[in-house]
């Protein structure tokens, strides 16, 4: 089942020198990526395949000879020092995940989620680090969450196989992995219909095999009450690998919990 | 002795005068300068209509102070002035009802914050980004670029509607399609596409809904919803896209149809030829081939 060329996963997000006159081509997953080092610029070309078509297993980096013939974006900057900084950030919006086929968790049960999200990539230039450009992996389509159609936000939209053994998971270098415990403490069976993952709180972390990781959300589904009650957990998700800190949250948490809460139950 | 005195009384009406004159310079200095400075500290903190409202307030307060004492300055006694414009007053009620109306329509206006300064809107036919709500009308700049004054009593009176009032807008298609097609297929085209646009939101999801057995065709609303910002993007965007996906899945979109039957649908219509002259074509064409076969058998 192995793909004829398949690369040897690592964490591409160390920094590396592109002198110039060279350019540093990177894929990942659905994205491919050239910025050329040019006479005091920096030239970046992007294409973005479809997340069906691509090899989601295919992280290739390597820097060449020559800068690219047609580059989308051009950024002026005289300076002397050539090296590039490719990092990883999580999406600037909620994300609203639906899963394929509808799941039921029945009273009194508790379930771990392993849900995925596409990650953004942050060009970097030069020491002190310059930033060129920021951008999702793949395009999200968007979409709207909240109570009615006057107050809410934008969202991006996800869909999910909602698996729940870790071993299930294919290895998607282009995707976050964000394990999500959910009790239910009702009695009554609650369907899992649409999940809102509050991303920009959460913080990005790096495993040495390429794999990304979130700390864990978990969510408590009460008897009585509509709300539910969300918490971010503040240690690291227990993978089996070492996990390094990559970014932080875009936005700090605080009241974060509450307003999150009834999208389990918007479900209908 | 009666030349220095008139000289002297001129003199001092001169004096007094030159007082006025100054008084109402130096008000007219003060006021825009506070105005001025108090636009500038309540920037942060107003609305830019509540910011101009202050601006004024502040300038012709001050001004009227100042022209007050101008006067009173130049002899005129205030209550005199006062009297006198209370019988102006009546005249110019009967007169200016319309302009008495629209002062206070504007004040409701402001107050209701159905619209404010920036804000799209739609009256009657003109649309248009809100520029100023001011004492008597409202001005509005069209989408190609003119000037619209709206009197305030107007929009009192009629439905003015708001399209930057909400964060999401939603996109009414209305298509019709050819009465061979499967009502189901077409459902499933028209949400692949608005699956695969990004523009387009999953939540809430799109809407698909027969609307009826046309003239023509097989009559559908098609209802997608996008950001407010991103609405024109999406008309265009989605509209060709379920142009493409209708010609690659085989999906007519038909052209009005007229059937014309001649009281029978089984028969066939009738048609007689008629030639120039008027004569039965038939029978000539008829002639012409018997002649044209005599002439080739000799």
């Amino acid at each position: 089942m192995a793909a004829p060329r398949k690369s040897q996963p690592s964490a591409w997000w160390t920094p590396r020198d592109v002198d110039e006159g060279r350019s540093l081509c990177f894929t990942l997953g659905p994205l491919s990526m050239v910025l050329g080092h040019g006479q005091d610029e920096w030239m970046l070309k992007v294409e973005s395949a479809e997340e069906a078509d691509s090899d989601a297993n295919s992280t290739r980096l390597n820097v060449r000879k020559g800068l690219p013939e047609e580059a989308d974006e051009r950024f002026v900057h005289s300076g002397e020092a050539a090296c590039v900084a490719l990092s990883p950030r999580l999406a600037d919006r909620p994300i609203v995940i639906r899963p394929r086929q509808p799941v039921f968790l029945l009273g009194g049960q508790q379930v771990t989620l392993y849900l995925s999200t596409p990650v953004w990539l942050r060009v970097e230039v030069s020491e002190p680090p310059v930033l060129l450009k920021e951008f999702p992996v793949m395009r999200m389509s968007d979409t709207w969450f909240g109570p009615s159609t006057r107050d809410g936000e934008l969202c991006y939209a996800g869909r999910t196989h909602a698996r729940h053994h870790l071993a299930e998971l294919p290895e998607r270098a282009h995707r976050a992995i964000t394990p999500m415990t959910i009790r239910n403490d009702s009695g009554k069976p609650v369907p899992l219909e649409k999940i809102s993952l509050p991303v920009p709180m959460l913080s990005l972390y790096g495993a040495a095999d390429g794999s990304l990781w979130t700390q864990r959300v978990t969510l408590t589904l009460e008897d009585q009450a509509e709300q539910a009650r969300v918490r971010i957990d503040s240690d690291l998700p227990e993978v089996q690998r070492k996990l390094d800190l990559l970014a932080g949250p875009r936005i700090e948490g605080g009241r974060s919990g509450m307003t999150r809460a009834w999208n389990l139950l918007l479900g209908n | 002795m009666l030349d220095t005195l008139t000289g002297l009384i001129e003199f001092e009406g001169l004096l007094t005068f030159g007082r006025a004159i100054i008084l109402v310079v130096l008000g007219l200095l003060l006021a825009s300068l506070s105005a001025r400075l108090t636009a500038r500290a309540l920037r942060a903190r107003l609305t830019p209509q509540l910011l101009q409202l202050a601006r004024r307030g502040v300038f012709y307060g001050l001004l009227g102070v100042f022209i007050a004492a101008a006067l009173a300055e130049l002899g005129f006694s205030i209550g005199v002035i006062m009297g006198a414009a209370g019988v102006l007053t009546v005249a110019l009620g009967f007169a200016s009802q319309t302009t008495a109306s629209n002062l206070i329509s504007g004040l409701f206006l402001i107050g209701e914050r159905s619209f404010e300064i920036g804000d799209i809107i739609r009256v009657g036919d003109t649309t248009g980004e809100v520029l100023s709500i001011d004492a008597l009308s409202v001005k509005l700049r069209t989408f190609d670029n003119l000037f619209v004054r709206i009197p305030n009593e107007s929009l009192i009176k009629s439905e003015v509607t708001t399209l930057s009032r909400f964060p999401i807008r939603r996109l009414d298609l209305q298509l019709g399609v050819a009465y061979k097609e499967d009502i189901a297929q077409v459902r499933e085209v028209l949400m692949a596409v608005a699956d695969a646009n990004p523009l387009c939101l999953d939540e809430p999801a799109p809407l698909f809904i027969f609307t009826g057995f046309g003239d023509s065709a097989l009559e559908i609303q098609f209802s997608v919803w996008a950001k407010r910002e991103n609405f024109l993007a999406l008309r265009n965007g989605i509209t060709a896209e379920i142009k493409v996906a209708f010609d690659t899945a085989g999906i007519e979109i038909p052209f009005p149809h007229r059937s014309i039957y001649t009281g029978e649908v089984s028969k066939p219509f009738p048609i007689r030829l008629v030639n120039e002259d008027g004569g039965n074509a038939a029978a000539h064409h008829g002639e012409q081939a018997a002649t044209g076969n005599s002439q080739k058998e000799e």
